[in-house]
């Protein structure tokens, strides 16, 4: 195997420095075509902490990490891994890394265990690691039983688990997981969620792309929230929250015209935003308790009827919503 | 090294473990050959049907007389109803129909009426001299005999025997064709074993038709995020483009090694000069692997490459004298079908097995060999390399 002579090494790389960053990316840019996918998304991950990208389908969040994963040239931008800098040439920065695809990417007819081995070859592990790594990855993710079956008979809860046993190989100093639970039964999902958890506390460095916000709110340390390719807050869960300031959730059911109903709210002085959420209208404003009854009165002069009415503190959602002027799920 | 085997050997594991596969690859390339070798009947000689008395002397030395001519063999039939079925139906090149006093006929020196059945085609014509011209000799000497028998003592058979042995002695007029296409042709082909034209022409066709249609297999390592997945690992893309360049010309050349052992076990093929045959075999299965590598990193999905895959492959065979050899090809043709890889292979394997070729003789063609791996193979790295990394 080529050594990988151009990569810039930054600081003393492995070990030297246990505070010292992982993942350290800055300024990253990507555009296809007229589309700019990625607009300038920079953070840094520390060891053992789990990293979330929150956001909406489209959002940028893949595009973000095949770069980070060097198959993607960023048009702009500097990443570092584990004082490496990452190219699509780097075979030295892609060891620290193990990724795991959004899409599936396994042999359909291989079997769990050919599927390990063969990229366990590729991660460069010799024929005795090789087979101590396999067999515990394989009970890992729970797949012990079945691991000379061939993957095409397996559930889509197996398949994604043997998708995520894949980048867990080589042991690799950055985990990067986007959207590992999209298509998945509850029940494997929550399986998913806690070998995350896991391997989180075994110091593992995780970096974790999803449109969910529970389970962002649930996984990770740090989270940034991005949309149209722009990280839009950053911070911890309640540091993100208080990002609104003191604002109040109000959601509001209504049946009729739903369009007129939500402008008429836009047009109150003390709502800072507004968005559609179905059949429901979530505004965001200060002091909703003494607010509520103009609110129901500006609805009710448009014709349409709130059939429903909530009042909360905020969570991410609204934070989303607050900052991007939109729903996170559409 | 590893890493690049590591993915050779995947791609090759998933071609053999592909059972619709294995007809295309195992048992379809045999069946063809037996097919040809069958339409050949063993030999590209003239069959010409011959039906006559039992045990006469003057059929006997006629079927003799042709048997003994290049390209010709007979074949005797009792039946004259199947006879013209046969003929008619391509089975046999003419038939023969001598009547059953013919010996009688011929020693009373009366004119013999003989049927000669054949297609109204040129070759029937050129069958129809040669045989005219057996027929006539013979009746000749029957004549002749049979004058000299009026005029002697000596009885018939004697003198039929001193002729004949006279005539064994005699300087002879040999006709020798000369030209005209189908003759040419059968010159090109003489001394080819049953199966040996097939045996060749259908490794060229196979190979390379398997190497395109593997190439399914890539597309879905592709579409699965396998291929792309491979480059988040520590495997240069230099590796992963060799991996998979030789997991396509491994699947080649496991079609060509099988499809050599298998005709050689088989039908004892003749398979000439092993050192020219291999290097045959190894530059045109570099190049079917590398046109197969090309197609999984163009087409979208498996069903466009399955139809690129099947339709260039027989097409390109076709076009390059895997289905009727080149020498059946009008001129124009011939330029054309030198732009197919098929083409040289099967240029170099007629020099190799019609004509004895050795390495040496081949150069021209392994050189051009040569020239369709580079290319191919720059072409479809580049394409890979692009769909692997943008
Ligand atoms: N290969 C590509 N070619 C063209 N457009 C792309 C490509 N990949 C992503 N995009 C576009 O870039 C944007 C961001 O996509 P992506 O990073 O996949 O978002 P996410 O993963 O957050 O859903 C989208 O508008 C998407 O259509
Ligand atoms: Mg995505």
């Amino acid at each position: 195997m080529q050594a990988d002579r151009s990569a810039e090494r930054i600081g003393d790389g492995r070990g030297s420095d246990p505070s010292a960053a992982i993942l350290i990316c800055d300024g990253l840019r990507r555009a296809f075509g007229a589309i700019q996918a990625v607009d300038g998304i920079g953070f840094t991950i520390s060891p053992g902490e789990t990293y979330g990208l929150l956001g909406p389908n489209g959002a940028g969040k893949t595009t973000t990490i095949s770069m980070i994963a060097g198959l993607l040239r960023p048009d702009d931008g500097e990443i570092t891994v584990v004082g490496r800098r990452m190219t699509p040439n780097s075979t030295r920065a892609k060891a620290e890394v193990g990724l795991v695809p959004q899409d599936l990417a396994i042999y359909p007819d291989l079997s769990a265990r050919e599927n390990l081995v063969f990229f366990a070859r590729l991660y460069g592990l010799d024929a005795a690691r090789r087979r101590e790594r396999c067999d515990e990855v394989l009970r890992v993710i729970g797949l012990a039983e079945r691991a000379d079956d061939r993957a095409d008979t397996f559930s889509g809860g197996m398949k994604r688990r043997l998708n995520i046993g894949i980048g867990l190989l080589h042991e690799p100093r950055l985990l990067i997981l986007d959207e590992p639970t999209v298509g998945v039964d509850p029940q494997s999902r929550n399986a998913i969620l806690e070998s995350v958890e896991h391997l989180a506390t075994e110091g593992m460095a995780v970096l974790y792309t999803t449109h969910y916000m529970e389970e962002a709110e649930r996984l990770c340390d740090r989270i940034a929230i991005v949309d149209e390719g722009r990280i839009v807050a950053e911070g911890t869960r309640p540091e993100l929250v208080a990002t609104i300031g003191s604002l109040d959730v109000v959601r509001l059911e209504v049946a009729g015209d739903t369009v007129r109903a939500k402008a008429a709210l836009e047009a109150h002085d003390e709502v800072t935003s507004v968005d559609t959420d179905g059949t429901a209208i979530v505004c965001l404003l200060p002091g909703a308790a003494r607010a509520l009854p103009q609110l129901l009165a500006a609805v009710a002069a448009t014709e349409a009827t709130v059939t429903a009415v909530e009042v909360r503190v905020p969570d991410l959602e609204d934070v989303f919503l607050h900052h991007t002027g939109k729903a996170l799920r559409d | 090294m590893v890493r690049l085997a590591a993915i050779t050997r995947v791609e090759l594991v998933r071609l053999l473990r592909d059972r619709s596969n294995l007809f295309f690859v195992l048992v379809l390339p045999l069946l063809l050959v037996v097919l040809i070798g069958a339409q050949f009947g063993g030999s590209f000689d003239a069959r010409i049907g011959v039906v006559g008395p039992d045990g006469d002397a003057a059929v006997d030395a006629v079927v003799a007389d042709l048997d003994a001519r290049d390209g010709i063999a007979t074949v005797a039939y009792t039946d004259r109803e199947l006879l013209l079925d046969e003929v008619e139906r391509n089975l046999l090149s003419a038939g023969l129909v001598l009547p059953d006093d013919v010996s009688d006929t011929l020693a009373a020196s009366e004119p013999v009426e003989v049927a000669f059945i054949a297609q109204p085609d040129a070759g029937s014509q050129s069958l129809r001299s040669v045989v005219e011209a057996a027929l006539a000799e013979h009746a000749a000497i029957a004549g002749a005999v049979a004058a000299a028998a009026s005029e002697s003592q000596v009885p018939p058979e004697e003198l039929g025997a001193t002729a004949a042995d006279l005539r064994e002695g005699l300087p002879r007029v040999e006709v020798a064709t000369v030209a005209v296409g189908g003759d040419e042709l059968a010159q090109e082909f003489a001394g080819l074993g049953q199966f040996d034209l097939g045996a060749s022409t259908q490794l060229v066709l196979f190979t390379f038709l398997t190497a395109l249609t593997g190439s399914a297999a890539l597309i879905q390592t592709r579409k699965l995020g396998v291929a792309t997945r491979m480059a988040s690992t520590p495997t240069s893309i230099a590796s992963i483009l060799g991996g998979q360049a030789a997991g396509r010309i491994a699947v080649a050349l496991f079609q060509a090694g099988y499809i050599v052992v298998t005709t050689l076990l088989l039908f004892q093929v003749n398979w000439g000069a092993p050192t020219a045959t291999a290097a045959v075999v190894l530059l045109f299965s570099i190049a079917a692997g590398a046109a197969g590598m090309l197609i999984g990193s163009i087409a979208n999905n498996d069903a466009q490459a399955g139809g690129l895959g099947v339709g260039l492959g027989i097409g390109l065979a076709a076009l390059g004298g895997s289905m009727v050899p080149i020498e059946f090809y009008p001129e124009g043709m011939r330029v054309i079908a030198a732009v197919t890889p098929h083409y040289w292979a099967n240029q170099a394997m007629a020099e190799i097995i019609r004509r004895d070729g050795t390495i040496v003789d081949v150069l021209p063609q392994l050189g051009m060999l040569a020239l369709f791996c580079v290319v191919l193979l720059a072409l479809a790295s580049w394409r890979l390399y692009r769909a692997l990394i943008r």
